[in-house]
């Protein structure tokens, strides 16, 4: 039997390459991204082991034994792991309040906009921004610890510190995840429950949340990642007692110009977030119990609350989104005065400053994240296209690399980027494009989901018949499948332009004289405590973030319109 | 311009992550002549659409060749086959109105847009949906959207024409309407065809030809009428209509006759097709229809019990008890004839020439 099931393993190898020999479009597509994956993923990746393990030719462990007999970085490795447990856990918490508030209470659309903005907010915002607005709030002269409590002393550096900030920007991402299966599963099955007699507390216990606890355990991933990666707030609030993995890394490179130790670090932060990266793909990826039928009955899931429940999950949301309106509203405090914190009068110097002496890093910024738009946004459709609709050897690992990028910290690519493409045969460093390349590689990845999933629910039979019509595999991509991805092109889009507006932790070490981008200015500003100049960077990344995914969406609703929904609505 | 379809051993097997190899079409050998239609009919399961995908290319053998006419299309991509294939749900491009998903076909192959216009235009009054170019697949009806799907095939005119289950997700009325006028097309641009379907009643009214398959194997062939009348198998005989399996032992075996006995009756088949001995086992396969039922006995007939009554208006169904058999009868228009009572005794008259003879 093995013997018979080898050969049908061959027997469909050879079809598969029988396949691309037949489809000369696929196969150029094929090997066309293989070769841009193994250039700007494998490679970079490959020369940050290289660093970390081969000395004078040789391999070795050395660089890693002596970042590990440093207590710092030992100590490092532990707050990372520490940190990351935490955020995972309060933010998937946090996230799920949110999302049950949302899809199980009838709290009206009001409200719902309102917990929606808050959720936002953190998504779309620069680096930093929550971090600075923390300290202001928060920090020993904050204005509320010193200025409404009059504490004094009051310690917010080290883990309490970048645990609030991590939590507030990474929880929105729990938030989504979990809305979105809350609000596919089928309600009918609590109503099964209801009509079989079930409580209110145990509908919840035996049937809602065994249904979310896929979407839970993804949550607590994606944000343990999240954190592990994070850089800009530990660098802002963690101070020197609180050592994490992606600051240490940072400061071994620009501090003491150790590429060999940085490169070690990396390393020892590349381990744990592979290891979510396989368990994410193994087990949750598999475990999905949602099913998108499109059908729901019209029920609503308002029956799962009673009243002062529903009030007390409102009450809390609308607390955490206070708070975070509030420290928004401070950074646009702080954009329009002197001296944040201390002299509080009205100015416009702040963007004066932005405009004239930040005007290259808007040019770079905005020139750079228009270009890695469309680029990536194709780029996200065809592999999504590639590794769902088409069969060659080696797709499903196509699919797992296309997600590398996206799942290793920033510091570890931008490193790994800056070792690889630093000197010939490919030296990008210095150009735009080294950032751009970075952009479409990492920041892809929601492109590619976003067409995957959106394939999954096409009939693959839509594409076949325009193939059996006569279409080739370039011609059907074309006119069939590229209209019907369009919104998750538009999403990739939207994605694409947003990171590459707020990206810092990847592109931090590919910045260049020539090259500089908004977010090295904010980072500039909040170290060198010119924090008026930093605030109004802030603003003015939000700004262009919803303006540009405002025109995204009016384009889309334009397209729409000239579309078949559109026609649907005038009959 | 009519082309035939040869398919010369061909086996699919697909790799399935629990149940390991699925053989899903083993060694089919078909021939289609020029103009023909030819059904594919069996259950689920049974291969029959692998095989259908198999001659569009969507489906690479395993093993074998596929013809079209004449020529070998086994390694040819689906667009240069020069087929039509209609889909179990249409697969109507949802972001195309009726005439550009009818035109596509067309304009892939680079047709100038004045003969493109025409060729829609004749087409759609074809299939009757003169007026509707400008709608959407969603502003349509189930019949009307199946009338696009054969639309956007026969413009083409392909070499062959595909039609995987297209009429199951239409109502029943609305079903025997279409499946004429699939024919009629089909006739009059006399189209090689090859139509997948689990409906024995659509087989038999359709097609030229019947191909039943079971679990990857071809069953049997032929008319609509040698099928229904002389099937092979008892899965054939199940398959396509009804049949009542009377278990019984042969006792004589003549040249080119058999003679079993059901019960203390006795029954003298023509022509077994296979090598008996006296005493083996054997089934007796009759058609409920062929199964007479009186009160009286004249001449030998087993007698049972009759267990339930269903009325179907134009007909009667019986449930009967005979001898430790269940066995089903029908009787036509019993408004005229009279019908029987449930618990009511009969007798139940068959004759041999309605008889086939399998293994048990």
């Amino acid at each position: 039997m093995s013997s018979t099931s080898a050969i049908m393993r061959r027997e469909k190898r050879r079809l598969e390459l029988a396949n691309l020999a037949r489809d000369p479009v696929l196969l150029l597509t094929v090997v066309l991204v293989w070769v841009a994956m193994f250039i700007f993923i494998l490679w970079p990746l490959l020369k940050l082991m290289q660093a970390a393990f081969v000395d004078k030719g040789h391999l070795s462990a050395k660089a890693l034994v002596s970042i590990l007999s440093r207590p710092n970085n030992r100590l490092a490795l532990r707050n990372s792991l520490l940190l990351g447990g935490l955020v995972a856990l309060i933010g998937t918490a946090l996230g799920y309040l949110f999302a049950f508030t949302y899809a199980r209470t009838n709290i009206g659309s009001f409200w719902r906009g309102v917990i929606d903005i808050a959720c936002l907010l953190p998504l779309i915002s620069p680096p930093f921004t929550l971090a600075l607005a923390i300290l202001f709030a928060l920090g020993p002269r904050g204005l509320i610890t010193y200025g409404i409590l009059g504490l004094k002393n009051v310690n917010l550096y080290g883990l309490q510190g970048a645990l609030l900030a991590e939590v507030l920007t990474y929880f929105p991402i729990a938030y989504l995840t979990l809305r979105g299966i809350l609000a596919n599963i089928d309600l009918s099955m609590e109503d099964a429950a209801f009509s079989l007699g079930a409580s209110r507390l145990r509908v919840f216990l035996t049937v809602t949340l065994p249904l979310t606890i896929p979407g839970i355990a993804n949550a607590l991933l994606v944000l343990f990642a999240s954190s592990l990666a994070d850089f800009a707030s530990p660098l802002i609030l963690s101070g020197a007692r609180f050592p994490v993995l992606p600051t240490q890394a940072y400061l071994q490179i620009t501090g003491l110009y150790d590429m060999k130790g940085g490169a070690a670090l990396c390393f020892l932060l590349l381990v744990p977030s592979l290891l979510i990266f396989a368990i994410q793909r193994q087990w949750v990826g598999k475990r999905s119990y949602v099913t998108v039928s499109g059908k729901s009955a019209a029920s609503s899931g308002g029956r799962l609350t009673p009243p002062w429940a529903r009030w007390l999950l409102l009450a809390l949301c609308l607390a955490t989104s206070i708070f975070v309106f509030f420290l928004y509203g401070s950074i646009l405090f702080g954009s329009l005065v002197r001296a944040w914190g201390a002299n509080h009068t009205f100015t416009l110097e702040n963007y004066r400053y932005v405009f004239t002496f930040g005007r290259k890093a808007i040019r770079d910024t905005l020139v750079i994240a228009l270009t890695a738009m469309p680029i990536g946004g194709i780029y996200g459709i065809l592999v999504g296209y590639l590794v769902s609709r088409k069969s060659f050897p080696g797709r499903s690992a196509m699919e797992f690399v296309s997600m590398i990028n996206y799942s290793l910290p920033g510091i570890i690519v931008g490193i790994g980027y800056l070792l690889a493409f630093n000197n010939p045969p490919i030296a990008l460093a210095g150009t735009a494009w080294i950032l751009i390349a970075a952009y479409v590689f990492r920041y892809s990845a929601t492109g590619i989901r976003a067409t995957v999933a959106t394939l999954h629910q096409m009939d693959p039979a839509i594409e076949e018949a325009s193939t059996s019509l006569g279409a080739g595999t370039a011609v059907t991509f074309r006119r069939i499948t590229v209209p019907l991805i369009a919104p998750a092109f538009f999403a990739g889009l939207e994605i694409m332009f947003i990171r590459a507006m707020t990206a810092i932790s990847a592109t931090i070490f590919l910045i260049s004289v020539n090259w500089t981008l908004i977010t090295v200015r904010i980072l500039e500003g909040a170290t060198e405590l010119e924090l008026g100049h930093a605030a109004g960077f802030s603003m003015l990344v939000i700004a262009i973030v919803f303006i540009t995914t405002g025109i995204l969406r009016w384009i889309m609703r334009l397209a729409g319109m000239s579309d078949y929904s559109a026609v649907a609505q005038i009959r | 311009m009519a082309k035939g379809i040869e398919l010369k051993g061909v086996s699919k097997v697909f790799r399935h992550p629990e149940r390991g190899d699925v053989h899903a079409v083993k060694q089919l050998d078909l021939t289609v002549q020029p103009g023909e239609l030819v059904t594919l009919l069996g259950p689920s399961g049974c291969g029959k659409t692998t095989a259908l995908r198999m001659i569009a290319g969507f489906e690479n053998p395993t093993t074998g060749r596929i013809l079209i006419g004449g020529q070998d299309v086994t390694d040819t991509m689906p667009n240069r086959r020069n087929i039509g294939f209609v889909f179990q749900n249409y697969a109507l491009f949802p972001h195309m109105s009726v005439f550009d998903n009818v035109s596509y076909g067309l304009s892939v192959k680079g047709i100038p847009k004045v003969e493109r216009r025409e060729r829609v235009a004749h087409v759609l009054d074809l299939v009757g949906l003169q007026g509707m170019e400008r709608r959407f697949p969603n502003q349509l009806s189930g019949g009307e959207q199946q009338r696009v799907a054969l639309a956007r095939v026969i413009v083409t005119e392909p070499s062959v024409l595909l039609l995987d289950e297209p009429l199951s997700n239409l109502d029943a009325k609305r079903r025997v309407q279409m499946r004429s006028e699939i024919r009629r097309l089909q006739r009059s641009l006399n189209m090689t065809s090859v139509y997948v379907t689990h409906d024995q009643e659509e087989a038999l009214s359709i097609s030229d030809r019947v191909v039943v398959m079971n679990l990857g194997e071809m069953e049997q062939e032929g008319t609509p009428q040698e099928i229904y009348a002389h099937p092979e198998s008892q899965f054939v005989a199940g398959f396509i209509g009804k049949v009542n399996a009377l278990p019984a032992e042969v006792v004589r075996v003549d040249r080119d006759e058999v003679t079993a006995s059901f019960g203390a009756t006795s029954f003298t088949v023509c022509g077994p097709s296979m090598s008996i001995a006296v005493g083996q086992r054997v089934s007796l396969l009759i058609r409920p229809e062929s199964v007479d039922l009186s009160s009286e006995p004249d001449g030998p007939a087993p007698k049972g019990r009759i267990v339930q009554v269903t009325y179907l208006g134009e007909k009667a169904e019986y449930d009967i008890e005979c001898d430790g058999t269940q066995l089903k009868a029908v009787s036509f228009d019993p408004a005229r004839h009279g019908m029987f009572a449930q618990g009511q005794e009969v007798y139940l008259r068959m004759q041999g020439g309605s008889m086939i003879l399998t293994d048990q």
